[in-house]
């Protein structure tokens, strides 16, 4: 299962650099698309994002998440704009809904600092191995382990929820069950879907805990982990570009 | 009748399923065999209309099934999952079985009928909870559905893994009456020995492809190819084999008792 | 290794007995092999050597049972596991990581193992299963086969005396079953670890399991030495368990007279048998 959430494993400069700092360096991209308030800031922030990813051989990752939030950005874009009314008209709809030149740079920035927020997210577990990521979650911000270990939970369920999934939709869908049916029809097919579906993920967590219980889940504590994560020079060089950046986007 | 010719199937550019076709008359039984990862279960999602192949094309009924629904592929063939808690979720056994028949179409008059007979035949008490029965149980409400149904072709994947000797003699005595009756059994298996007993012909697959077809007493002698496939021959088939027996002539245990019988009996002979 | 005084359990809520005056013994170093049919209690059983039962599974406890010295009702289940490790039959749901190396350092991190013995009890973990190679590869990318493999390596990393499994080939073909034995008889010749194993294929527990117990209605139905119980193939066949073949065969040979050697666990020795019966 290649799923989007995946480690890949590489050798790039994001690949090297300290978990921490790629975890940092993924919020405050996605703090400074927030917080820019020119559009051409958002732009270029997705530029580098994208240039970045590209030259850490993520290519695939970011086409697939560019193409799920395309689809997602293009109907809020077409929800939101009827409704702003402000900034000089472009063209006048019924019942009072306008298209304005402020809001359509409304949308659009909207549109832009959503796939800025995801791709940071989706490129950090790209290129960053889970249990880095929650040991030095544990081991140098002192987290408490068991919040680290539902974090690597969710992650790993996520996969095996959707294969599950695919599983009760084939299973119900071999019985003669339309599932591209209207509403209301599709109401009623939520037990079938879903009674099964809970069913197997109870029994799969409660072995998941117990398994995990057996093996000294109980008897970790914050320096338990082997792996050791020293920050480098790069690690800091990456730290004062974060900091650069976000006070950019500040500023400007 | 199934009938597949030059099949294909690519899950995200990776090749599982290649180039395979076979035939299975109306009412025959079939194995099909391999190691874990060969694509047994793809293949009968093919069968199915689960996943659509890249290339060729599958016969089900003498229809070919491109373009059809599995809603509509579904009347004719029934799909028997492994774990049969992927599709149980019916608050007693009866209102499980009824369900299926409900997305066919047909009249709760006609359901009601065929729900009960299909009860007293499998011997399964219709007012039990699913989730109260034990996996063999459960597998067999699985099965029940599906004969409730009356498909004539029946896909079964791995319908004995989890249960205990009597469950799955139970499970592959009514699945060996419904071939009786006429249907069509194509069943993917790991247990040799219920191969050789209820399958008479074999398919083997190994890394998608058609490894080998024919009877399952045949192809079970070939100890290479089988171990090439991730298995292992039946005992008796192996121990014959190591025998010099001829194949087909003693492999189970009532013909392999006859035939020390008759050696000893023409040895005796010729000493006397 | 394991002595079990006269255990009974009862899961909370539950009106039935699921152990019921269980007196076992397992010494150091056997290969015991459990059976029995659905709901006889295997897996309880089980998980009573684990310490899951009466810990995490609740419910009315009676008799005393040892592992390796310690009474489990008064040690936890994490606590044993330094001496117990377990592999049950859903492989996806046991895994606490998402990379093969990291799972099996996983236990080892958290039982405090020194850090400078960790290289070593991974590559030897790895080195003993035959999976070097997988070391760097995701969990979602192996076969039901090497996942399995990945499992028991995990549990093998840190050496444990008692090895507890329940229906670890349950998902496995042929071949892969056979290897996850070959796996267990090799930690058994080279570590002493003692195994016990439920298992539905008996025809693999009469090759490698060197003790068989038969469980009925949470009793414990018969208990002896493989040779001892495949001498008895009609108790076992009653008890819904089937015998092999080839052990069928024996039966109803030595029932004419044509042989009278011991029932054979594998294909060599029923051909041996056949052939002395026929010249």
């Amino acid at each position: 299962m290649t799923g989007l959430l995946d480690y890949q494993p590489g050798s790039s400069p994001l690949h090297k650099a300290h978990p921490l700092v790629k975890l940092l360096l993924a919020v405050a991209i996605c703090v400074c698309g927030f917080l820019a308030d020119s559009i051409y800031i958002n732009i270029i922030i997705l530029l580098l994002i994208v240039l970045c990813g590209a030259r850490c051989g993520l290519a695939r990752q970011i086409r697939a998440t560019l193409k799920g939030m395309g689809a997602l950005c293009a109907i809020l874009f077409i929800l939101q704009l009827p409704f702003i009314g402000s900034g000089r008209v472009w063209i006048d709809l019924p019942l009072g809904m306008t298209v304005t030149d402020q809001g359509v740079r409304f949308c659009a920035q909207l549109c832009l600092r959503l796939i800025g927020a995801t791709l940071p997210l989706v490129m950090l577990f790209a290129v960053t191995r889970l249990s880095d990521l929650t040991n030095t979650l544990v081991a140098q911000l002192g987290i408490p382990y068991r919040y680290a270990f539902v974090l690597t939970t969710a992650v790993r369920f996520i996969p095996v929820l959707l294969g599950e999934m695919r599983e009760v939709i084939e299973a119900q869908t071999a019985r003669g069950v339309e599932l591209d049916v209207g509403v209301l029809r599709k109401i009623r097919l939520i037990p079938p879907l879903c009674a099964p579906l809970l069913v197997s993920c109870v029994q799969r967590m409660e072995n998941n805990a117990l398994a995990a219980e057996l093996r000294g889940f109980y008897l970790r504590k914050r320096g338990s982990g082997y792996r050791r994560y020293p920050l480098s020079g790069v690690d800091y060089a990456w730290i004062v570009s974060c900091v650069i950046l976000l006070t950019i986007s500040i500023i400007l | 009748m199934i009938r597949l010719e030059n099949v294909s199937f690519e899950l995200s550019n990776r090749p599982i399923i290649n180039d395979v076709g076979f035939r299975l008359e109306p009412g025959a039984f079939a194995a099909l065999v391999g190691g874990n990862g060969a694509g047994k279960s793809t293949l009968l999602k093919i069968i199915m209309g689960l996943y659509r192949p890249a290339r060729g094309a599958v016969y089900i009924d003498g229809e070919a099934t491109r373009g059809m629904r599995v809603s509509a592929i579904a009347k004719k063939a029934g799909f028997l999952f492994q774990n049969p808690d992927r599709q149980i979720f019916g608050a007693t056994v009866r209102a499980e079985l009824a369900f299926g028949l409900a997305e066919l179409g047909i009249s709760s008059e006609e359901a009601r009928r065929r729900v009960e007979g299909t009860l007293e035949r499998l011997g399964l008490d219709g007012s039990r909870a699913p989730m109260s029965l034990s996996r063999g149980e459960r597998q067999r409400v699985a099965l029940a559905g599906l004969f409730a149904r009356r498909p004539k072709i029946l896909l079964l994947d791995e319908p004995t893994t989890g249960l205990d000797y009597r469950e799955c003699m139970q499970m592959m005595r009514c699945v060996a009456e419904l071939n009786e009756e006429g249907a069509t059994i194509l069943m993917v298996t790991h247990d040799m020995e219920v191969a050789l007993d209820f399958a008479p012909r074999m398919l083997i697959l190994a890394d998608g492809q058609l490894m080998a077809q024919g009877l399952t007493r045949d192809l079970m002698r070939d100890a290479e190819l089988l171990e090439r496939a991730s298995l292992m021959p039946a005992q008796i088939v192996a121990l014959s084999a190591r025998l010099g027996i001829a194949p087909g002539e003693a492999d189970d245990v009532d013909s392999l008792t006859d035939w020390i019988a008759a050696r000893r009996a023409a040895k005796g002979g010729t000493a006397r | 290794m394991i002595r079990l005084d006269n255990i009974s359990f009862k899961y909370a809520g539950s009106e039935a007995f699921a152990l019921r005056d269980i007196n076992i013994s397992v010494g150091a170093g056997e290969f015991v092999g459990v059976i029995g049919p659905a709901g006889a209690g295997k897996s309880t059983l089980a998980q009573a050597l684990s310490g899951v039962v009466p810990h995490v599974r609740r419910g009315d406890f009676y008799g005393a049972a040892w592992v390796d010295g310690s009474d489990t009702v008064n040690t936890t289940p994490a606590e044993l596991a330094r001496s117990v490790g377990c592999v049950f039959q859903d492989v996806e749901s046991q895994f606490a990581t998402t990379m093969v190396e990291d799972e099996i350092l996983y236990a080892l991190e958290n039982f405090s193992v020194p850090r400078e013995d960790m290289p070593e009890r991974v590559n030897q973990a790895l080195l003993d299963m035959g999976i070097g190679d997988l070391r760097e590869r995701s969990l979602f990318s192996l076969s039901g086969g090497q996942k399995q493999k990945v499992a028991l390596a995990a549990v093998m990393a840190l050496a444990p005396k008692l090895l507890v499994l329940d229906e670890p080939t349950g998902e496995l073909d042929p071949k892969s079953s056979v290897q996850v034995l070959r796996l267990l008889q090799l930690m058994r010749e080279k570590r002493g670890t003692t195994i016990v194993i439920v298992e539905q294929k008996i025809m693999l527990l009469c090759e490698f399991a060197d003790r068989l117990i038969v469980m009925d209605k949470g009793r414990i139905a018969l208990d002896g030495s493989v040779r001892e119980l495949l001498n008895q193939p009609d108790q076992l066949l009653e008890l819904g368990v089937n015998c092999p073949r080839v052990t069928s065969l024996a039966a109803r040979m030595k029932a004419r007279g044509w042989t009278n050697r011991e029932p054979p666990i594998n294909i060599p020795e029923a051909e041996r048998m056949v052939r002395e019966a026929i010249s």
